[in-house]
């Protein structure tokens, strides 16, 4: 896990959710803009991933590796199952999926970054 | 579903702009919000029960069993919402008003006895642990079926049978 590439996520996240609310106000549906946030925001966590999975190889372990690992994985499923379903709403309500999407992320990965640094305490 | 012709200039960028809401059953509009909500609940109680009853279910076997019930409750709500039609509500009307009950009465309980409660549950203190979205979310489920199903019946006219 890298500290900055969460805060990058957390960012990422956070725009994503900013985009979806916006275009609820705004009463449209979602559109380039929101999928290419939401696509940013995958491609960050993907490398987040990786990098935990290597450390992990490497021989660190989180106590609650298991948890750790399920939170990881989990998470990579968040943003393109947003994506693809806020596409398919026709009502202003779009954004808002999208929105809860990014929120779930931003506080998923706090919790990866938290079941992390437990290594050594 | 209405033409997907050019979005206008300036419309594909923030999206095109949206339909009413009304036409929809349960699933749409605001119920799409509710089904996402859900679902991420369903999972993560879940989840998070399976690791826990799999891993040391001596340490806290009530709230346990209470995670994975929540998170069977969620998931009845979700598929309620998602299929909408008659049954739908009303499996989303009783998984609603059992969740209502639970975060209540567990809320109520953990803060009264915390022995009981020694690892905390998504209903916990009223679902604190998770931004009181689990005390928010039955409200809204129960709040939206109520609208839904006034509009709903108005344009049905009388039932059959």
């Amino acid at each position: 896990m890298s500290t900055t590439l969460v805060a990058v996520v957390t960012v990422l996240a956070l725009v994503v959710a900013a985009l979806g609310i916006t275009s609820t106000l705004l009463r449209r549906r979602t559109g380039l803009v929101h999928l290419v946030a939401a696509g940013l925001l995958e491609a960050a966590l993907v490398v987040q991933a990786v990098l935990a999975v290597v450390q992990l190889v490497g021989g660190t372990r989180p106590p609650e590796t298991s948890t750790f690992v399920a939170y990881l994985l989990s998470v990579l499923l968040i943003p393109v199952a947003g994506a693809l379903w806020s596409r398919t709403e026709p009502t202003r309500w779009a954004g808002t999926v999208l929105a809860v999407a990014g929120l779930v992320v931003a506080v998923m990965i706090w919790r990866c970054l938290q079941l992390w640094e437990a290594t050594g305490a | 579903m209405p033409d997907r012709g050019d979005p206008g200039p300036g419309d594909g960028a923030l999206g095109r702009p949206a339909e009413p809401t009304d036409a929809q059953d349960t699933s749409g509009g605001p119920g799409r919000v509710l089904v996402a909500l859900y679902a991420v609940f369903a999972l993560a109680a879940g989840a998070r029960a399976a690791v826990q009853i799999a891993l040391d279910f001596a340490e806290a076997p009530l709230a346990y069993v209470l995670s994975a019930v929540a998170s069977v409750v969620y998931l009845v709500a979700a598929i309620g919402f998602a299929r909408g039609g008659r049954a739908g509500r009303r499996a989303a009307v009783v998984a609603c008003s059992v969740e209502l009950v639970g975060v209540l009465t567990v809320g109520v309980l953990s803060l009264a006895d915390p022995a009981a409660f020694p690892d905390a549950t998504v209903w916990s203190g009223f679902g604190q642990g998770y931004g009181f979205i689990p005390l928010a979310l039955p409200v809204l489920g129960l709040l939206w079926l109520r609208h839904r199903s006034a509009t709903l019946d108005e344009g049905q006219g009388p039932a059959p049978g």
